[in-house]
């Protein structure tokens, strides 16, 4: 679905945000863009969009050279900035304007979606709260039924509620030939929606496996004690959080932030299992 | 359905559609939720759902009924009851064993307080 | 699909942009309205307050203030289209759209170029008529004679006060003059795009630094060229209305080139806008 061969992309020609950047998605997936500020999280999707241009390196999304804009490619794209504008129209005058561009747009999805986010149809975008909003251009996005969904932080501004609706639509709106991506910091608001992990540092992809794969591979754990086969640890009320090799076979549960930390910290000793 | 936050996801869904099904709110050969409803329910990605409902395909708890979904199967309850028991006996009994034994409490005491427990519990 | 140009598309699009931008288009008519009505009413005031206080020289204010107000009203419709593209929020959401970049493109063209001066001409034209006919109405015997020439003949026509467009107002044509607005808006469609803010500001400087040169270019190399000669060839001199008619030409030729030269860096500036 999306192929992405040594992208070398940098916003001045002599610091380059990534090099040789590589990596493959497949369709009937919810992937979790994880990264540091500024390691190129929103800067990757907007490459896959194609609203920036790589220095080198080739990319294919849906069959399509994302630079080049095409219509058919960008009406299978539904995109979720972070920041984002909305013209001072109704909701009804929005999609009636831009839903035309969409040939597999679904009104009565629209509705419902809108209905689940309790968003009132008739009122104005101009009037509405930012987390309103932004479940405006979620719904609208997701009744493209565009097949790939690219999201940059999209539980930021969501109250509690919100959140867990967004969860549930999430859930649903996957299907066996779309592809998700999700940017966040809020790991907790996503954990148990995303498939796989992408994890950018350095320049690169500093992980990318699937949950089942990372708890296959290693256990996340309270343990009273470190010993030398614990790879990251941090401590807690009860000991210590931990991330060890899973050599036993245990299932466990994939602690996201504890793995994010643990990428972080010790790249070296996490890249020889996943590979 | 609160998750916890020491056992991996889709063993948790694996417990919740277990107990549902002893409680009997899911009748053998009643059709269980799909994996999108299920999905959405416990707002979880449909793959964890998916890869629950291969294990207990496995555990002969519920069976696929290709096109039209998943089933409680014919044996589910035994099932259930022997997956939960390996279970427990496995991950379980050992932190109460552990307990019981650094706490020095008796056999006399504990089967006491089970009786107790069980009367008061199931037979009010 | 076609992926560069598709009619219904490109019609829906015009559809979307009106959303966007015809609040505020029908706003600035009215103002332009406003203004153009305000000039009339000055200088006519008097002429309908009382009798017999009319001289034709009382409607010479047009010409500056169509060609003043005109220039004015196109180049700030203009320099305003592609402005939000300067906005990242607003950026994205148009890049997405689902049309080509030439569609996008010829949108903003339609836009500046041609509806913009259409109403100004429209909004003149009807102004214009109601004070005229208002004028005409209450002094009939005001006579204005005006020479043209027509079919290489002079002609002398007698009318009562004139119309602004009627073709007795005795102004010479001056062919280069009707491809200016396209080039002016060329110009200004341009800057909205190139600069990421104050547009205006920065085009209009751009535009005086320009001419600026282009004079000093012209005058100079005037100078090196005829300085301390004298023109022998007489006959030519006598040909002045033919070679007149040429040098329209080259005008109309050299605006055109122009135009087409910057509506086409437009096009690359829009295809390669990053955000």
């Amino acid at each position: 679905m999306i192929k992405i061969n040594n992208l070398n992309f940098g916003y001045s020609k002599h610091q380059l945000l990534f090099k040789n950047l590589s990596m493959q998605l497949s369709n009937g997936h919810i992937y979790g863009l994880l990264g540091k500020n500024g390691a190129g999280k929103s800067t990757l999707l907007k490459n896959l969009a194609g609203l920036v241009y790589a220095e080198s390196g080739s990319m294919d999304v849906l069959g399509y050279n994302p630079a080049k804009r095409q219509p058919a490619l960008l009406e299978q794209i539904c995109f979720i900035p972070e920041e984002f504008y909305l013209p001072s129209v109704k909701i009804d005058a929005y999609v009636k304007a831009n839903a035309v561009f969409y040939p597999n747009f679904d009104h009565p999805y629209f509705t419902s979606l809108l209905a689940e986010f309790d968003i009132p149809v008739g009122q104005k975008l101009i009037n509405m709260s930012y987390g309103q909003k932004k479940k405006v251009i979620i719904a609208f996005g997701l009744a493209t039924n565009a097949k790939l969904i690219i999201m940059d932080e999209p539980t930021n501004g969501l109250d509690i509620p919100s959140k867990a609706q967004f969860r549930k639509i999430m859930a649903s709106a996957l299907t066996e030939d779309r592809c998700i991506i999700i940017s966040t910091h809020q790991v907790r608001d996503l954990d148990n929606l995303i498939d796989t992990v992408i994890m950018l540092d350095e320049n690169s992809v500093a992980l990318k496996a699937s949950v089942e794969e990372i708890t296959d591979k290693l256990v996340f754990k309270r343990v009273k004690e470190i010993d030398e086969t614990v790879i990251y640890s941090e401590p807690s009320l009860a000991g210590f959080n931990a991330v060890m090799p899973n050599f036993h076979k245990e299932d466990s549960k994939l602690d996201l932030e504890l793995l994010f930390n643990a990428v972080l910290a010790e790249k070296n000793k996490l890249k020889p299992i996943f590979n | 359905m609160e998750f916890r936050d020491n056992k991996a996801i889709y063993l948790q869904i694996a417990a919740y559609v277990c107990e549902h099904i002893l409680l009997g709110k899911w009748k053998v050969d009643e059709k269980v939720s799909s994996v999108r409803e299920m999905a959405v329910t416990l707002e979880v990605n449909p793959n964890t759902v998916m890869r629950t409902y291969e294990l207990l395909q496995n555990k002969n708890i519920i069976s696929n009924k290709r096109g039209i979904g998943f089933f409680v199967a014919e044996d589910a309850l035994k099932n259930v009851k022997d997956y939960l028991k390996t279970q427990f006996i496995e991950e379980e009994l050992p932190v109460v064993f552990r307990n019981v034994y650094l706490l020095n409490i008796g056999f006399d005491e504990l089967e006491t307080r089970y009786n107790t427990f069980v009367k008061e519990t199931f037979n009010p | 699909m076609n992926n560069t140009f598709n009619i219904q598309r490109f019609g829906l699009l015009l559809k979307r942009q009106w959303l966007e931008f015809g609040k505020i288009y029908l706003i600035s008519l009215l103002v332009a309205l406003g203004v153009i009505v305000a000039f009339y009413g000055f200088a006519l005031w008097k002429a309908f307050t009382y009798a017999d206080s009319f001289s034709p020289r009382d409607l010479n204010f047009r010409e500056p203030l169509f060609l003043i107000f005109g220039f004015i009203f196109i180049s700030i419709i203009a320099s305003s289209y592609f402005a939000h593209l300067g906005q990242k929020p607003k950026a994205i959401i148009d890049l997405l759209i689902p049309a080509s970049t030439f569609e996008k493109f010829l949108t903003g063209v339609f836009f500046t170029s041609i509806l913009s001066i259409v109403s100004f001409l429209f909004l003149f034209y009807i102004t214009d008529l109601a004070f005229v006919s208002k004028l005409r109405g209450m002094y009939t015997s005001v006579e204005q004679i005006t020479p043209y020439v027509h079919n290489g003949k002079e002609i002398t026509s007698i009318d009562h006060i004139a119309y602004f467009f009627s073709k007795y107002s005795g102004r010479d044509k001056f062919l280069p003059l009707y491809f200016f607005p396209f080039f002016v808006t060329s110009v200004f469609l341009l800057g909205s795009i190139f600069f990421n803010k104050f547009h205006y500001i920065k085009t209009a400087i751009c535009v005086m630094i320009f001419s600026g040169i282009w004079t000093a270019i012209v005058v100079k190399s005037g100078e090196w060229l005829f300085e301390g000669k004298i023109m022998i060839d007489q006959e030519n001199r006598n040909m002045n209305h033919m070679s007149q008619n040429t040098g329209e030409w080259l005008g109309v030729l050299l605006i055109v080139t122009l135009t087409a030269i910057f509506w086409s860096i437009t096009y690359v500036r829009l295809k390669e806008k990053e955000v």
